[in-house]
């Protein structure tokens, strides 16, 4: 079972149709409109760099730590990125404590998928030694209250995660040990900046950005990833079905939209 | 491999006169910042800032109990989940509970209990989590006194808000709100929590050698720091009404 | 004897004063109301975040906060979950959930008994129903009925959720409030005692205006003088002035 929690009844549902057929959406917004997006200021983790962030009434928190290691046996040559994600139960009645279900999974390999996709991060400037010592990067989602469209929000709060990380410098001491060397660090080597845009259908209407409601109802979900050249970088479509004008339809969209949410992203980070 | 993230304990934990190693006196705390009412998902939820620490606190509940056999005929089951994110410690901790987690979760849980009225929910639970997003020395205070903000914001009826605080011992000194170092490399610590006005003591550890009159100043110095943290509590709670007065009589 | 008895009694909080759980009341020869416990002193505590109600006699606390707590004869909007057999499974939006039981009445013809069956029978997960509750004792589930006029499927208009607390706050004295907002809007509201406000409205301007109305009336509870406000309010945002 996907996300969508029990709230779902056939009056919401009738209601968020009939408001689509007048070209409406509940809370007022156009179709291709984005709730409102909040970073919040201040210091919450011990990462190497992190992002409290609201996407409307959903809250997530993304930070970034680090540990060195052994490479992965066919890419001796680069550093490693593990992303997990936590669906808190403080975030909505419907989580439960425990590992990662299906659901925590698909959202980490797709928000990895975007950055990976993109090749956002160079890896290779993550090697200490190649083939015997890199860096490895945990990229822990966190999610603090759920009102919809975790894909969104988890990936926007770890493109300012990353943004802002700046990674230890890390050498291989006289006796073979890895060792801090102390005050020094370099920027997490981000070379591209992927955003992510997930649509619903209810009815025949495509809607970017759901909120937990409309969630809740929707015959057919969609996720893009689009990355800083304007190109497609991931996408993910979960349950229900598309035509091929409306992913076409949502590849537009998410490409008009792009530019002001990354208008958005440089206000917090430096980002060329 | 994990060298890179061993610490060193520092040459002076405590100088002659008192002096901590942050720079505080010896019955100093740490600068604390609280706020009620920061999830909207949850039934009540509070959020604190003390010293270093970040600690999110929610309650859920009363609620139905799943799977159903738990529930309580008499009264509500109350449940709580201490965690600690991975990302809260120097070196990344591996998500999921391990041993002292689940210690902590019982034992917080026994720190809140006594403080509500469990009887007037029967077949219910009442689930609190609290979330350690950064970890400064006391995470377990930190999180009943936000656990105990998050009962009163879910409006679950209370005898009374609960508060906390720690008391260490660093050489001669008793010292109050043990900090990162003192609670490493200390002599003793000891966390300590109550229902302030009822003062029924309803957490008390201790690890660390203590004479008994050590240990009867130390429970005097961590009871006056718990009543400084009560003060907190109480502002927290008010201050959305009192903004909500302000900003209507400015309308006005 | 009444006002002796009112003279021994110590009072430390003010009529109407915001007050804290655990936070002392009264001590002496008055009665404790909801909100309100004793401690073994015998002094009266709040046990709630909420509005102190202090008379001569008596020492009661307005709760701010809290669930909905399921009361006979409330009117309640519901959410059908399941049917098995006979037994409706509803959400009330508390901490329980309730039953409503399909009467096993043979339907008389053009009987007043055929048409409670036919609503009954008319109802599937996932419909929104108004409903009274008929019982609660505490322990077992809030029985419900949809008998009665005006009581059963909802179709139509939306929902808006309101914190249970802020109910009584919501339909004001003699439904004052409620009246206000159902003149402003134009259109018929209904406001369960379980937190859910059902709007017969399809007009987004008209929703979000009382939605606005409602998030006020829940941030403002604690102080006078809201129904003029929100009269106010409405006014600006619903503008019905020509332009």
């Amino acid at each position: 079972m996907g996300l969508e929690e029990k709230i779902s009844s056939t009056l919401l549902k009738e209601h968020l149709l009939k408001l689509a057929q007048s070209g409406k959406r509940k809370d007022g917004r156009k179709f291709d409109e984005m709730r409102p997006i909040e970073v919040k200021e201040g210091t919450f983790t011990k990462g190497l760099g992190e992002a409290w962030v609201s996407l409307g009434k959903t809250q997530v928190l993304t930070s970034l730590k680090f540990d060195v290691g052994e490479p992965y046996p066919d890419t001796p040559d680069k550093g490693v990125l593990i992303s997990n994600v936590e669906l808190l139960p403080l975030a909505s009645p419907s989580f439960e404590p425990g590992p990662p279900d299906e659901n925590a999974i698909e959202i980490a390999r797709v928000v990895d998928r975007a950055f990976r996709g993109s090749e956002a991060i160079d890896l290779s400037k993550l090697v200490i030694e190649e083939g015997k010592l890199v860096y490895i990067l945990f990229l822990d989602l966190y999610v603090l209250d759920y009102d919809g469209n975790l894909f969104d929000a988890l990936t926007l709060s770890s493109l300012i995660t990353f943004a802002r990380a700046e990674i230890p410098v890390v050498e291989v001491g006289d006796d073979g040990s890895p060792k801090l060397v102390k005050e020094k660090s370099f920027p997490l080597p981000l070379v591209d900046y992927p955003l992510s845009f997930s649509f619903v259908k209810i009815g025949e209407y495509l809607m970017l950005d759901p909120n937990l409601e409309e969630e809740s109802v929707a015959d057919a979900a969609l996720t893009l990833a689009i990355d800083k050249d304007l190109n497609i970088c991931s996408v993910q479509k979960r349950n229900g079905t598309f035509k091929l004008s409306e992913i076409i339809k949502a590849v537009d969209i998410a490409r008009a939209r792009y530019p002001q949410i990354m208008e958005q992203v440089k206000k917090v980070v430096n980002i060329a | 491999m994990n060298s890179i993230f061993t610490e060193q304990k520092p040459e002076v934990l405590i100088q002659k006169d008192g002096t901590r190693i942050d720079g505080r006196k010896p019955d100093e705390m740490r600068p604390i910042s609280i706020e009620v009412g920061v999830l909207r998902k949850a039934n009540g939820s509070a959020y604190i800032e003390w010293g270093g620490n970040r600690v999110l606190a929610a309650v859920y509940g009363p609620r139905e109990v799943h799977p159903r056999h738990l529930a309580l005929p008499d009264r509500a089951l109350i449940r709580c989940r201490y965690n600690m994110a991975p990302f809260s410690t120097e070196e990344r901790k591996r998500p999921g509970p391990d041993r002292r987690s689940v210690e902590l979760s019982k034992v917080i849980r026994e720190a809140l209990i006594p403080a509500v009225f469990v009887e007037r929910f029967p077949n219910t639970t009442i689930d609190i989590f609290v979330e350690i997003l950064r970890s400064d020395a006391g995470t377990r205070i930190a999180g009943i006194t936000a656990a105990s903000l998050a009962l009163a914001d879910a409006g679950i009826p209370l005898k009374g808000l609960v508060a906390g605080c720690t008391v260490g011992k660093v050489e001669d000194w008793l010292v109050l709100d043990v900090g990162h170092e003192e609670d490493m490399w200390g002599d003793a610590d000891i966390p300590l929590a109550m229902i302030m006005e009822t003062r029924e003591i309803t957490l008390l550890q201790s690890d660390g050698t203590l004479t008994p009159d050590e240990f009867k100043e130390a429970l005097d110095l961590a009871i006056k720091g718990c009543t400084y943290v009560y003060e907190l509590q109480k502002e927290a709670l008010r201050r959305p009404y009192v903004t909500v007065e302000k900003e209507v009589k400015g309308e006005e | 004897m009444k006002k002796s008895a009112s003279s021994r009694a110590e009072i430390f909080v003010k009529d109407r004063e915001l007050v804290l759980p655990g936070q002392a009341l009264a001590k002496g020869p008055l009665k404790p109301e909801k909100g309100v416990y004793i401690d073994k002193n015998g002094v009266m505590r709040s046990y709630m975040v909420g509005l102190a109600e202090i008379s001569d006699e008596k020492v009661g606390v307005i709760p701010l906060k809290g669930s909905y707590v399921p009361k006979a004869g409330d009117l309640v909007i519901a959410r059908i979950e399941r049917i098995s057999q006979r037994i409706i499974f509803a959400d009330i939006n508390s901490y329980c959930k309730a039953i409503m039981i399909v009467p096993r009445s043979e339907p008389r013809r053009g009987g007043r008994r055929y048409s409670l069956l036919a609503k009954y029978e008319a109802l599937a997960p996932g419909d929104v129903v108004l409903a009274k509750i008929m019982s609660y004792d505490g322990v077992s589930n809030p029985l419900l009925s949809i008998k009665g006029e005006g009581l059963g499927k909802i179709a139509g208009g939306s929902l808006i959720m309101i914190e249970p607390s802020k109910v009584p706050r919501a339909l004001g004295k003699r439904q004052s409030m409620l009246q206000v907002l159902k003149q402003k809007a134009r259109c018929d509201i209904i406001i369960a005692q379980n937190g859910i406000v059902w709007i017969n409205s399809d007009d987004p301007r008209v929703i979000g205006a009382i939605e606005k109305a409602l998030r006020k009336i829940e941030r403002e509870s604690h102080l006078s003088g809201l129904t003029e406000r929100i009269g106010q309010m409405l006014d600006d945002l619903l503008g019905r002035k020509s332009r």
